[in-house]
């Protein structure tokens, strides 16, 4: 939408909320995308570190 | 996952993916990344679980089961299901016209005469069993790829218990096959799809049926990212292969009685386990042609018996198991408190999905949107007899680089049980024509397991200027039009079984035309955070990055493509 007058946040960004719900479940420890969010858990890594190597 | 024992060193494996079933059981290997099934010495790829012993000799696959028409005391069939069972807990139904399972202090044994005669027959575990059936397997693969196969990746059902798994493993290991890992049967089935080098990774909900030859398992699975979660399972042991064979037996053996008027032949055992044999064999030729042939040498009372049948004719026979089928993946929809407007994809797996007509009954059950993935409806499906083995080989391949500790540590639960959010987080754009209708546009879809990230390109307004990013919850829920005219008297109570219950019949219901509108809209929830990237040219896209974090915080980055800059911004976890 296009940006209302007057609209103003620090560095033009403003949280509001945050998520409301999630649900523990389990995900199946198969194929390559598993194997590379185990490895990015086990050395506590974020998306972009792991991006990097 | 594997219990101790001989475990070889990374760089010394050979490794496949097996498949072992109650009926049948096939082996895969990769080759540059792909993964090709591996034909036994026989010639065939799917192996029937049987062993079977005459004169010392042991037998198994395809050979082992063609003596269950001489040979049946000596013959054992589907007992993978009894693996790691307590002997009460069995159900030996399959087993009558082979060696019968019996109880060895609450194990599952068969008594077999496995030695040359005048001998005392021998009594073999289940596990026994299991290892020797498996050590062929491993044999066959071994003299085709010309090199001893050290391990395995292993498809189980989703309703395997820890105590199979570990009787399975156990067998596994007896046989000298390192168990790198078992996997659950429908990821398999995905990850054969998946694999394949066109294949895009894509956020979708897919229904794998798994049409076995004594059970079908149906699973609903959230693929978010190339990551699986199962969402909802179901067993069935009504509706599966066997029930369309006993089908086409009753059909001859009626045609038989009328021609010949002699004994039923489904009351003597030998003549049974011909039917039977015969029965399998030409509902695969009507798997594949629209004409099949039924032919028995000696059938009963020294008899031969031939005939034909026609595929329109079995599957008016057969249509109480093909709608079993349907109620079944329906149910587990349900189950996963889905619609089936929420399936993107219906993968079939499993001997018994060949039948042309449950593929095209399932594409009369989903919306046209729905991908069935099956022979019969999509061209480029895999083999569905093949797809567990290929998933499997593919996942042995994956991981044979790795220490068996870290095989453990990166599958232990604390890493594969993780929050995933409930609503799907997207963000709010306007309709290109109508600027003042809202709507929502999902980036990170619901049961996707955190942490995420996604990248969504939307278009910006078209005189350019300030842009509004306001990133919000979306939830899904199912609008129904009801049709304007000629209401009927009663009410439709359960709107949601109605109009499926007439997609089951492939004749038209005269009420067709009042069938509801059902479709997916979104509903906007709350509001997450709200971002401003301003002066944005005429025409362009904004690129927005949500980034979900394990502690369900959310990093939000906004930028013009091709502009600089942009915003970033966090917003706290709950």
């Amino acid at each position: 939408p296009v940006l209302p007058e007057g609209w103003a946040g620090e560095k033009d960004f403003n949280p509001i909320g945050s998520l409301s719900a999630a649900t523990q479940r389990t995900i199946e420890p198969v194929g390559p995308h598993f194997l590379a969010h185990a490895r990015r858990a086990r050395h506590k890594r974020t998306f972009s570190e792991d991006d990097r190597i | 996952m594997a219990e101790t024992g001989s475990r070889p060193a990374p760089g010394d494996r050979t490794v496949i993916g097996l498949v072992f079933g109650n009926s049948n059981s096939s082996i895969a290997y990769t080759l540059d990344e792909k993964a090709e099934v591996i034909a036994n010495e026989d010639g065939d790829r799917q192996i029937p679980t049987v062993l079977s012993y005459v004169d010392g000799d042991e037998y198994y696959g395809q050979q082992a089961k063609a003596f269950l028409v001489r040979n049946p005391k000596n013959t054992i069939a589907y007992f993978k299901e009894f693996v790691g069972q307590d002997f009460k807990s069995i159900d030996p139904t399959h087993n009558h016209a082979s060696a019968h399972p019996h109880d060895v202090d609450g194990v599952v044994s068969f008594t077999v005469n496995d030695k040359e005669e005048a001998v005392e027959p021998s009594t073999l575990s289940v596990s026994e069993v299991t290892t020797r059936y498996l050590r062929r397997l491993i044999t066959a693969a071994s003299e085709y790829l010309g090199k001893t196969v050290t391990s395995a990746v292993i498809t189980v059902p989703t309703d395997f218990t820890d105590k199979q798994k570990a009787a399975l493993i156990k067998a596994a290991n007896d046989a000298d096959l390192e168990v790198l890992q078992l996997i659950a049967e429908p990821v398999a089935a995905i990850l054969a799809y998946d694999a394949r080098p066109e294949a895009t990774v894509e956020d979708k909900i897919v229904v794998v049926a798994d049409l076995g030859d004594t059970r079908s398992d149906v699973a609903v699975v959230a693929s978010r990212g190339g990551m699986y979660t199962i969402l909802a399972t179901s067993h069935d042991y009504e509706f599966a292969g066997c029930h369309l064979d006993q089908v086409l037996i009753d059909h001859f053996a009626k045609e038989f009685i009328k021609k010949h008027n002699t004994t039923d032949p489904r009351e003597n055992a030998r003549s049974l386990a011909k039917l039977k044999l015969e029965a399998e064999s030409t509902k695969k030729a009507l798997s594949l042609g629209t004409n099949a042939s039924f032919s028995i040498e000696s059938l009963i009372e020294g008899i031969d018996f031939t005939s034909t049948i026609n595929r329109l004719r079995y599957e008016m026979s057969a249509r109480k198991v093909f709608e079993g089928i349907n109620r079944l993946i329906e149910a587990v929809v349900k189950k996963a408190d889905l619609d089936v407007l929420d399936i993107d994809e219906v993968i079939l797996s499993g001997g018994t999905s060949h039948t042309p007509r449950i593929a095209n009954n399932l594409a009369a059950l989903f919306p046209e949107s729905t991908t069935i993935v099956a022979p019969a409806t999509c061209a480029t499906a895999i083999n569905p007899s093949e797809l567990l083995a290929r998933g499997a080989a593919l996942q042995a391949s994956l991981i044979q680089e790795y220490d068996a500790e870290d095989i453990d540590q990166s599958t232990h639960p604390a890493v594969s049980t993780v929050k995933h959010i409930a609503n799907a987080l997207g963000v709010v754009t306007l309709a290109a024509d109508d600027a003042s209708s809202e709507s929502f546009t999902p980036i990170v879809p619901a049961e996707t397991a955190v942490p995420a990230r996604r990248v969504a390109r939307i278009a910006g307004p078209k005189n350019g200027g300030d842009v509004l990013i306001r990133v919000v919850e979306g939830g899904a829920h199912i609008k129904v039009t009801k049709p304007e005219p000629k209401q009927k008297a009663e009410t439709n109570g359960a709107k949601d079984e109605d109009d499926s219950d007439d997609s089951d019949d492939d004749s038209s219901d005269e009420d067709d035309e009042e069938e509801e509108k059902r479709e997916k809209v979104w509903r906007i929830g709350n509001t997450v955070a709200e971002a401003a990237v301003r002066d944005v040219k005429k025409g362009s896209q904004v690129e927005v990055t949500l980034t979900v974090n394990a502690d369900l915080s959310v990093i939000v980055t906004a930028r013009e493509i091709g502009g600089k800059g942009g915003v970033r911004g966090v917003v706290k976890a709950p």
